[in-house]
């Protein structure tokens, strides 16, 4: 299991539908985030106990998870329930993967790598949100989130410079004109890191033209930070 | 014996994208295996002096022989789509889906080059090959996060398209050369909603379930 004592953003709410699963990385280990077909988000070690293949290759039926390469279905506990080879087996409780706690709050999903962590309250207010996007940048969490704090957000709505609060390790409140930004990023592995970034405010004032905006931005800052030649602090 | 006739090699991706457009324009066709691998027959006398260009797949419709996947999707489109939605007819949406199908033959030329190496040790830097392969694919997804706030589900226009289709079976076998999916979030939605077309079939690669 991975040890980290805080809550740790894998993925934006709404980039997985109902009845589907994707993988990711915290600091290197393979976790699966998926979404149960009544809409609750469950993520887990990305492998089955019996060939090790990536769950997220796999498929969701109801509240099953099941492995792309023999059938073995997953209950939302993680505990393994169906073995289709072997149909009649009662299977022993020891078949089973090793979960995280989930849950999701302002328009992200969460994992708690550990038991410290699923006791504290995630770090975010609720409130109306806009999804912008999740964006994979190959630099290290450390230096991704020190340029993160320098960067030169451009408003949307109203002009004055960004402002920067860190509520959390890693992650970053951005006050920028008008509009309020959650930026959560997430240690991918040692050489990469995501961000999960969504608009505090409404649909009608963001939606299409607002999002593109804050996802236009990520991207120039992906493409600065990956091509820099000098520390990323000086030029993001 | 049908009109349309495909050269094909089961796991070329290539074939995969002339295959699915035969299967989503419900056309009648023979299909004639050709062992790409290891065999290399398409650059062999007998195939040559049908195609050339020694390359697959290769379509015969009557008199027409075509090499050249593009193209084979385009006269496809254009010959047995009459409602004109693969292969729009306006002249901005025809762009559009040119501008794709270049970045297809083009760009996504590396994740094919990195998949053939992973699978038959063709020659190529690995390396590279899969770095380019990555950059494609951030392209298609930046593209997609866009369309997405615009409530489109599609590369171009409000309805699947010959971009769709050539874009596809590079994404959707990336696995084969060790890019997952993990990093791609708005070209997961997209292939699930391309999965569920009429007339959508998998190749080898391409998980039945989902």
């Amino acid at each position: 299991m991975i040890e980290h004592k805080s809550w740790i953003p894998v993925a934006l709410s709404t980039a997985l539908e109902p009845g589907t699963s994707a993988g990711t990385l915290v600091g290197g280990g393979e976790l699966v985030v998926w979404r149960d077909t009544r809409g609750a988000a469950h993520v887990w070690e990305d492998r089955c106990p019996h060939r090790g293949m990536r769950m997220s290759f796999g498929f969701v039926r109801g509240d099953h998870i099941a492995c792309l390469y023999h059938g073995w279905q997953y209950d939302t506990a993680g505990q393994c329930q169906y073995i289709p080879a072997h149909p009649t087996l009662d299977v022993p409780k020891t078949i089973k993967v090793p979960t995280y706690t989930a849950a999701e709050k302002g328009g992200i999903i969460w994992a708690a790598p550990s038991s410290e962590a699923a006791e504290a309250a995630i770090p975010v207010e609720d409130g109306e949100v806009v999804p912008v996007r999740s964006i994979y940048i190959d630099r290290p969490f450390a230096a991704v989130l020190a340029a993160l704090t320098n960067a030169n957000i451009p408003a949307f709505t109203g002009d004055t410079a960004p402002r920067f609060e860190t509520i959390a390790d890693g992650i970053v409140i951005v006050s920028t004109g008008a509009d309020r930004l959650l930026i959560a990023c997430q240690p991918f592995n040692p050489t990469r890191t995501a961000l999960h970034l969504v608009i505090q405010g409404s649909a009608e004032t963001y939606g299409g033209a607002g999002q593109k905006h804050f996802a236009r931005w990520a991207e120039t800052f992906r493409l600065l930070l990956e091509t820099a030649s000098t520390p990323v602090a000086e030029v993001a | 014996m049908p009109a349309i006739t495909l050269y094909n090699y089961d796991l070329d991706e290539n074939s995969f994208r002339v295959r699915l457009m035969l299967a989503m324009l419900k056309l009648e066709h023979a299909t004639i295996a050709i062992d790409m691998f290891p065999g290399q027959e398409q650059t062999r006398p007998a195939m040559l002096a049908i195609n050339s260009q020694g390359t697959l797949p290769v379509l015969v419709d009557g008199d027409l022989t075509l090499a050249g996947t593009e193209a084979i999707l385009s006269y496809l489109a254009k010959a047995y789509d009459p409602a004109r939605t693969w292969l729009p007819e306006d002249a901005a949406g025809f762009g559009r889906v040119q501008g794709w199908l270049h970045f297809s033959a083009t760009m996504l030329e590396n994740a094919k080059q990195a998949r053939l190496q992973a699978l038959f040790d063709t020659p190529g830097d690995e390396t590279a090959l899969r770095a380019a392969a990555r950059k494609a694919f951030r392209i298609m997804d930046d593209h997609m996060t866009a369309r997405h706030f615009d409530g489109a589900d599609w590369f171009v226009g409000d309805k699947p398209s010959l971009a769709d289709l050539t874009l596809f079976p590079s994404f959707a076998l990336s696995r084969d050369f060790g890019i997952d999916h993990d990093e791609f979030p708005a070209l997961r939605l997209w292939i699930r909603k391309f999965r569920a077309l009429p007339g959508f079939f998998t190749m080898p690669g391409i998980p039945d379930y989902h």
